[in-house]
């Protein structure tokens, strides 16, 4: 057991006068990957919006490594190596994937470290390298998701937190998408992963939280409960 | 038949390049930034008025023209700074941008009326002297922005598609959201993007004070006109406006020379609405917003 990488502590945010996170609190790296999970429209998506500094908290704290960054710019956030693959695979349509890759490293901190992440993307996508100079656009929706992650790889994450990474996603490419995420964690980086694929969520987590209403309303730590699919999917929807 | 052709060639190019480095400015702020600047006119006024000023203090025109360019950038991101950053975020940004730049361009403009006076000036020709190309007769000073212009052009094309700046102002106008989440400045880049519109439009009015009289309210044309190519080459790209720019200009010329200087503005503008009713997005458009 280690200290966290990042914890949570009663973090209430929102966008303009609708509040969205209640007093929210939770940790990550003390068991290794986070799963969050739970019903759509109920924070997971503000709260690592949060977290990577896009929304500033109305209270509470977000300390990571020790430091606490809420209401940090998300470029400082970056530089610390909290790297964050929003929802979606909108990255920059008109730009190529090896442009993505050199953007990914524009934070000072990942610079010299460069050459040898664009080594470790390509060789967990090597159908990225086939395509070095194809606009993003052009790419399929799982191409495209690896670029995201290829992105965030070149960042030089510590942590990195992915939002639903498989969302509309055919199996197939989907189950070539999970192998290398659980290559990334193997790889050392821990993970905060949303994810409606439970099955996925639970062969990558170690620690789940199921978001409800903008707070935890359940925690799952190992060896506390047997995780199963079945708890789960009532904890879905309801009793 | 071959002088109406180095008419129309000489026109349009001429024409074609003063649109373009009014233009591109314009396409710049809104590719990565997504507002209109409607003080671009007024600035490409102040820009020919500092250059003035400058030689007026003595210095040779050589060193004010790059030190009034340089002195707009300063200007550009002044403007953005106070009228443009505070916005940003806002869901109505792009009309209340525009009343803003109007706003801060009428005060400018009045400012020069003020410090400056309404009597009309000229700056001297980038090069002074005259010539004659097939038979038309022209002043170096036009050859010189015919020049010039794809020189700046191209040396823009090359800092956005071949330098780790350019490559970060391309990504801001596609996603600024995903552009903080790399660890972009966003707010220094809109802030780099207005200083080189600025400082584009300043030289644009050095072309115009060059061999046109200045006046404080010279920048108002010309930033009719620079909408117009904008518009019509399609808002969403850098090089869209540029090719439309020259478009425009050889239109122009070959107007002027068949039909003559009056039915021009009228020509014009009825290809420009055919052309819009057909490709609403601009000729040279693709769908998003993006610099190239």
């Amino acid at each position: 057991m280690s200290n966290p990488i990042l914890s949570i502590e009663g973090v209430t945010a929102g966008y303009g006068r609708v509040t969205v996170l209640r007093d929210i609190t939770l940790e990550a790296g003390r068991f290794g990957n986070v799963g969050l999970f739970g019903p759509n429209g109920h924070g997971k998506t503000t709260l690592l919006r949060v977290v990577s500094g896009l929304l500033k908290p109305q209270s509470g704290r977000v300390v990571f490594d020790g430091v606490d960054i809420a209401g940090e710019s998300a470029r400082s956030i970056v530089a610390r190596g909290l790297i964050h693959v929003p929802q979606g695979n909108r990255l920059f349509p008109d730009l190529s994937i090896g442009d993505c890759m050199a953007l990914g490293a524009f934070s000072p901190h990942a610079r010299p470290h460069e050459e040898e992440n664009r080594e470790k993307v390509v060789k967990l996508f090597p159908k990225l390298a086939e395509r070095w100079r194809q606009k993003v656009r052009t790419l399929s929706g799982g191409e495209r998701q690896m670029v995201s992650i290829g992105t965030a790889l070149m960042s030089h994450p510590r942590l990195l937190i992915l939002d639903e990474p498989t969302l509309g996603l055919a199996p197939k490419i989907k189950d070539e998408l999970c192998a290398s995420v659980l290559e990334i964690s193997r790889g050392g980086v821990p993970l905060i992963v949303v994810e409606q694929d439970i099955e996925f969520l639970l062969e990558l987590s170690q620690q789940l939280y199921l978001i409800d209403h903008g707070a935890v309303s359940t925690e799952i730590k190992p060896g506390e409960k047997s995780l199963g699919h079945e708890e789960i999917m009532s904890m879905y929807f309801g009793h | 038949m071959s002088s109406a052709f180095a008419d129309i060639a000489f026109g349009g190019l001429f024409q074609g390049s003063l649109y373009a480095m009014m233009a591109v400015g314009l396409a710049l702020v809104w590719t990565t930034i997504g507002v209109f600047n409607f003080s671009h006119g007024v600035l490409m006024m102040l820009g020919a008025y500092v250059a003035w000023q400058l030689i007026e203090i003595g210095l040779p025109a050589w060193a004010a023209f790059p030190l009034a360019i340089v002195a707009m950038g300063g200007v550009g991101w002044l403007l953005q700074a106070s009228v443009v950053r505070p916005l940003i975020g806002r869901p109505n940004i792009v009309l209340v941008v525009v009343i803003t730049t109007l706003a801060a361009g009428s005060l400018i403009e009045n400012g020069a009326l003020t410090v400056w006076g309404p009597r009309s000036k000229q700056l001297p020709s980038l090069i002074a002297g005259n010539t004659t190309i097939g038979g038309v007769g022209v002043s170096l000073h036009q050859i010189a922005i015919i020049v010039i212009t794809p020189v700046i052009l191209g040396a823009l094309w090359l800092f956005l598609n071949r330098t780790r700046l350019g490559l970060a102002m391309r990504a801001v106008a596609q996603n600024e959201d995903a552009s903080h989440l790399v660890g972009l400045n966003v707010t220094a880049l809109y802030g780099l993007a207005f200083g080189i519109a600025a400082s584009l439009a300043g030289l644009a009015g050095i072309f115009i004070g060059g061999y046109r009289f200045m006046s404080p309210v010279m920048g108002s044309d010309p930033l009719l006109k620079a909408l117009i190519v904008v518009v019509f080459g399609g808002i969403s790209s850098v090089s869209g406006p540029i090719f439309a720019a020259y478009l425009i200009g050889f239109f122009e010329a070959a107007c002027n020379y068949y039909f003559g200087l009056y039915w021009t503005p009228t020509l014009l503008f009825a290809v420009l609405i055919l052309i819009l009713m057909v490709r609403p997005e601009g000729i040279f458009a693709s769908r998003s917003r993006g610099l190239a």
